[in-house]
Order: C-alpha cells, then sequence, then structure tokens
C-alpha cells in the first residue's frame, strides 16, 4: 500500500482534505443520504467483491456491513485505548491493538491477519 | 482477476477520522496502530461478508439480505452492534426512499415542461447533470423488498 505519511500521525487538516478528495473521487460525497456513514458505499462493496462466493448483496446489506465496520473501529479503538491508558501512555500503539485482538473472544478472527501489507 | 492489495483497502483518511473521534483530545495513535486498524476493518468486512453470504446459501438464496447481516453478526459475537445498525438502517431506508421520490418528481416534472413546450422540432433527450446513484444502476428484480447490486460483474 502506498503510504507517503511521514508523520507518526496525521494532522486534523490533512484528514479533513484527503476526506473530501477521496469522496469527491468516489462520488458517494452525500452526507445526508447515508445515515451519518462514513465508509464509501462503493469501497466497501469492492471488498465484499473480492469474495468469490457472494453473487448478489442487497443495498442494505452493503450499508449494515459498512455501517458496521465503522461500529468495529470504534470498538477496536476503545479496546486498544484501555491499554494505553494503563500504560500511563499518550499515543495507541501497535501493541495496544495486539493485546486487544488476544484478550477478546470476538476478535479471534484478527489473529495473524494484522500482518500482511 | 489478479487482487491487488490496494483494492481491500478503506480510505485511510476516513479510518483516522474515526479513530480520532473515539479517541479523547490529546491521545494520538501510532501509524503502525492506524495501519493495523485499517487492515483489521478490511479483514472485518470480508469475514462479515463470508459469514452473511454462508447464511443466505444455508437458505437456498442467491442474495444476502440485510437479514442475513444482523444474523452474521450475532454468530460473530459483535451482538452489540446489532440495534445501533437497526436503527441507522431505518434512517438510511428512508433517506434512500426520499431520493427516489425527490429523482421521480423532477422527472415527471421535466416531462411535463417538455409536453408544455409543445414544439415540433426535435428535442435533445439527454439527461440532465444528475448523477446517477451507481447502485441503483445495477438494479436486479429479486424476491426482497430491498433493492439488490450486482457484486458479481
Amino acid at each position: 500500500m502506498a503510504g507517503t505519511e511521514d508523520e507518526a500521525v496525521v494532522t486534523e487538516e490533512q484528514a479533513q482534505q484527503t476526506e473530501q478528495g477521496e469522496q469527491a473521487v468516489e462520488g458517494e460525497g452525500e452526507e445526508d443520504g447515508r445515515a451519518g456513514l462514513r465508509l464509501p458505499l462503493a469501497r466497501v462493496k469492492r471488498i465484499m467483491k473480492a469474495d468469490p462466493a457472494v453473487q448478489i448483496a442487497s443495498q442494505d446489506a452493503v450499508f449494515i456491513i459498512a455501517k458496521a465496520t465503522e461500529l468495529f473501529v470504534e470498538s477496536l479503538v476503545g479496546e486498544a485505548y484501555q491499554y494505553t491508558r494503563k500504560a500511563g501512555r499518550k499515543t495507541v500503539s501497535r501493541r495496544d491493538v495486539d493485546n486487544s485482538v488476544e484478550a477478546i473472544d470476538a476478535l479471534a478472527f484478527l489473529d495473524g491477519a494484522l500482518d500482511w501489507s | 482477476m489478479a487482487e491487488r492489495p490496494e483494492d481491500l483497502n478503506l480510505p485511510n483518511a476516513v479510518i483516522t477520522r474515526i479513530i480520532k473521534d473515539m479517541l479523547p483530545e490529546g491521545v494520538a495513535v501510532a501509524k503502525e496502530a492506524r495501519s493495523a486498524i485499517a487492515r483489521a476493518a478490511s479483514v472485518f468486512v470480508l469475514f462479515a461478508t463470508s459469514s452473511a453470504n454462508n447464511l443466505a446459501q444455508k437458505h437456498k438464496k442467491k442474495t444476502v439480505s440485510a437479514q442475513d447481516t444482523f444474523l452474521a453478526l450475532k454468530e460473530m459475537e459483535f451482538d452489540k452492534f446489532i440495534e445501533p445498525l437497526q436503527e441507522s438502517l431505518e434512517v438510511y431506508k428512508r433517506s434512500q426512499q426520499n431520493k427516489k421520490e425527490q429523482k421521480e418528481a423532477k422527472a415527471k416534472a421535466k416531462k411535463a415542461e417538455e409536453a408544455d413546450k409543445n414544439s415540433g422540432s426535435v428535442e435533445d433527450n439527454s439527461e440532465d447533470g444528475d448523477v446517477s446513484n451507481t447502485m441503483e444502476a445495477s438494479l436486479t428484480t429479486d424476491k426482497e423488498n430491498d433493492d439488490v447490486m450486482e457484486i458479481a460483474e
């Protein structure tokens, strides 16, 4: 994956600008029509297509998976942050994420999956 | 079809936004942590899709429905997501319905306008600048009520 970020952390401004740029490219910029969904549906659909067993998915199904993914990210971040806090740090590290994956049953599907690039 | 890794990635900026919104001010995320979370999100999509698809096939259906995804999430032990997702889905369906009605009303008005002109000359029938909904463009009829979009091309 082409990574151009040099800093460890992406600034607010950059996040906003890139987000708008990416949304413009995706053509999914209508915030109002998507129930507060931030992930682009087209991108989620593309990932779903990667599964050869999947033929057709309803629009609602794609939406739900997209929204669920957002909730999932929030959940994972929340878990990782517990470790960050416990260690008295102000930066969430990769180790914090790994610890969360190890500790939580529902995250077992991520075992070993975070290392491919 | 060769699947390049980039194709399975979700937009970095959006993932970063979601992460930052979850954390208190002053807390940063290391680059490696952020990319791990982004990757986890992609894997989640794949896992949820596969689980939902399995459920659909188990019930001899070709289309992965909203119901299949809810059941899949339950199986995946993400029960806590179900209620908020159902609420979001309602909002989404309503807004999709509104958009559809607006579009139909617009098309109707345009047709009425053209009829009023009542000219014998050939009118330019090209569509106006509406960006058609890519999902509607690939609608297939299905027994289910919700709109479907072709996954396989």
